[in-house]
């Protein structure tokens, strides 16, 4: 750790600002796709003629005359509306000629609602409408394709998900916030293990400027996670595996804080902090890695629920969540050279 | 390997010699046992296999906080120019989890007496007690050791440091015991085992590692 001229460049520290600014700018800005949030009433019978109200988000209903709904069973069924009216930008009055017979093994059926027009291309609802009363059977009524091309709306929106809404923003900011944690941590356990095998304070401060820096990232990853349970979940706190196990590491690296503080000899306290973070991190592995693996927990990717990588994470998403990834980094390492030159300074007038 | 057995030979005298910590520890378990019995007075399935793992847990800070806090520096210094750090931690590693698992027999059969016994499937309750203890002895170990060599240490520090690092341990014990007093039906709780099994190797490779440079002076 000779040579630090990297710490005073400014290159790094603008290009990490420019990019989370992009990163809020352009990912609280950027619309959502239309959407509908809830239609009533959201089950019917089979055989009967039923009338529902779509409540659109992000839709232009009343300025677009050209709607069209459908209710879609599966990729090859699909039953198009008898009438469509709009009330409003975002109230959709839509009417079925429910069949008797539905091509499927049960007795009810979940039918996704699916609304068009050429302004805001299709919003849907899956398994919207619950149909009960349903005899098996293939009927004419059911077509196998939408009849025309859907065309999908230009510029970039982010995907509507009903329960997520709005919030799916978050994926920039509580996802990337726990992804850019783990390497904040990394970076502190490598400066850690070079302290051991150097000796040399300077890596010592390093290792505690990161994983200071790592858990402040992980107490707004925290913070940040609670809004979106709120929102998502409806409480701020649950059961939940990850969340938990989040909580705990924040605990382990709380004590590191304590062991720090604890110690006044600059030696000790360097080698039994860097003890102590390594062997920290070591239990971090199953703690976040292994141990959310093995039982079912409500967030992405775990019992069931999709995750990055699935269609969750779509490529609008993805052009707002790499760069926040790469800005939080970039931010978080100034801050880190920030306290690291902090506690050179006040070793430095310690000793004068 | 002499060494070793020499040094555990010497962890015995000296804990013979102080009867009152070992007495001090064994009471203490009494007293948490039976204040558990009085305070659930009928202590079933769920509550039982937490507590248990609780206690052992508290116990064992207790019973290993001292492991290098009673030694003056004096004698640490001395230690230091007749062993290897190696052989030292060995000894000290043996003899914590020996003393944590009569400790745990202890506590199981305190709440075998009052409480009952309500294990079903005892050989994968003693595997994961002997897995958990080695795991929890190995963190106390290292982090008695740590708290030890710090100034501002003691009793406060040893508990917030590592207690924390033993959550997973205790996590994966309370599910395994679950099964093992049939309150779940588990498929995978052989990969528990194997886990908590890990998880061991893990900490015992690093405080193998990480006690020499917690060692030198």
């Amino acid at each position: 750790m000779k040579n630090k001229s990297w710490m005073y460049n400014p290159i790094w520290k603008i290009l990490g600002v420019l990019i989370f600014l992009y990163v809020l700018i352009g990912g609280m800005t950027t619309p959502l796709n239309p959407g509908i949030t809830y239609i009533t009433p959201d089950s019917a019978n089979a055989g009967e003629m039923v009338t529902i109200t779509c409540k659109g988000y992000n839709t232009n209903y009343y300025t677009n005359q050209d709607n069209l709904a459908w209710l879609k069973l599966d990729s090859i069924h699909l039953l198009p509306a008898r009438t469509v009216t709009a009330k409003d930008e975002n109230t959709l009055e839509i009417t079925f000629d429910l069949p008797n017979k539905f091509p499927v093994q049960t007795e009810s059926a979940f039918g996704t609602i699916i609304t068009y027009n050429a302004k805001d291309g299709a919003a849907l609802r899956p398994s919207g409408l619950h149909i009960k009363k349903v005899e098996q059977g293939e009927d004419p009524a059911w077509q196998s394709s939408f009849g025309k091309s859907l065309i999908a709306p230009t510029g970039i929106r982010f995907p509507f998900r009903s329960i997520l809404d709005e919030t799916i923003r978050n994926t920039f900011f509580h996802v990337a916030l726990w992804l850019s944690m783990i390497v904040l941590l990394l970076v502190g356990l490598y400066h850690a293990i070079r302290y051991l095998i150097t000796k040399d304070m300077a890596s010592d401060k390093m290792s505690a400027s990161f994983n200071r820096v790592a858990i402040f990232y992980g107490i707004l990853g925290l913070l940040t996670g609670s809004i979106w349970a709120k929102h998502t979940w409806g409480t701020w706190w649950t059961t939940d595996i990850k969340l938990n196990m989040s909580a705990i590491a924040m605990l382990i690296y709380a004590a590191y804080l304590v062991l720090r503080s604890s110690t006044f000899d600059f030696e000790k306290r360097a080698r039994l902090s860097a003890v102590y973070s390594i062997f920290s991190f070591a239990m971090l592995i199953p703690l976040i890695f292994v141990i959310p693996r093995l039982t079912d927990s409500l967030h992405p990717g775990n019992g069931g629920n999709p995750a990055l990588g699935g269609e969750d994470l779509d490529n609008t998403l993805r052009l707002f969540f790499y760069p926040s990834i790469i800005a939080l980094i970039l931010l978080g390492t100034w801050i880190a050279t920030i306290l690291y030159r902090w506690d050179t300074l006040e070793d430095k007038t310690m000793t004068d | 390997m002499g060494r070793i057995l020499t040094l555990l030979n010497k962890e015995l005298t000296v804990e013979l010699r102080r009867k009152h910590t070992l007495a001090g520890i064994f009471l203490f378990v009494a007293i948490i046992v039976y204040i558990l019995y009085k305070s659930f007075n009928r202590m079933v399935g769920m509550e039982w296999n937490v507590m248990i793992w609780i206690v052992l847990l508290f116990a064992g800070i207790n019973a290993i906080a001292k492991s290098f806090t009673q030694e003056s520096n004096d004698t640490k210094i001395y230690y230091y120019n007749l062993v290897s750090p190696s052989e030292y931690i060995i000894a000290k590693l043996i003899y914590n989890f020996i003393y944590l698992l009569i400790i745990f027999c202890v506590v199981y059969m305190g709440f075998s007496f009052f409480m009952g016994n309500p294990v079903k499937e005892f050989s994968l309750f003693a595997k994961a007690a002997v897995l958990g203890v080695f795991g929890i002895a190995t963190v106390m170990t290292l982090i008695s050791a740590v708290s030890g060599e710090s100034e501002g240490g003691g009793a406060l520090l040893m508990s917030i440091l590592a207690l924390p690092l033993t959550i997973p341990i205790i996590l994966l014990l309370i599910k395994i015991g679950a099964s093992a007093l049939h309150l779940i039906q588990d498929s995978s709780v052989g990969q528990d085992l194997w886990m908590l099994g890990g998880i061991d190797l893990l900490l015992l490779g690093l405080t193998f590692i990480l006690f020499n440079e917690v060692w030198k002076n």
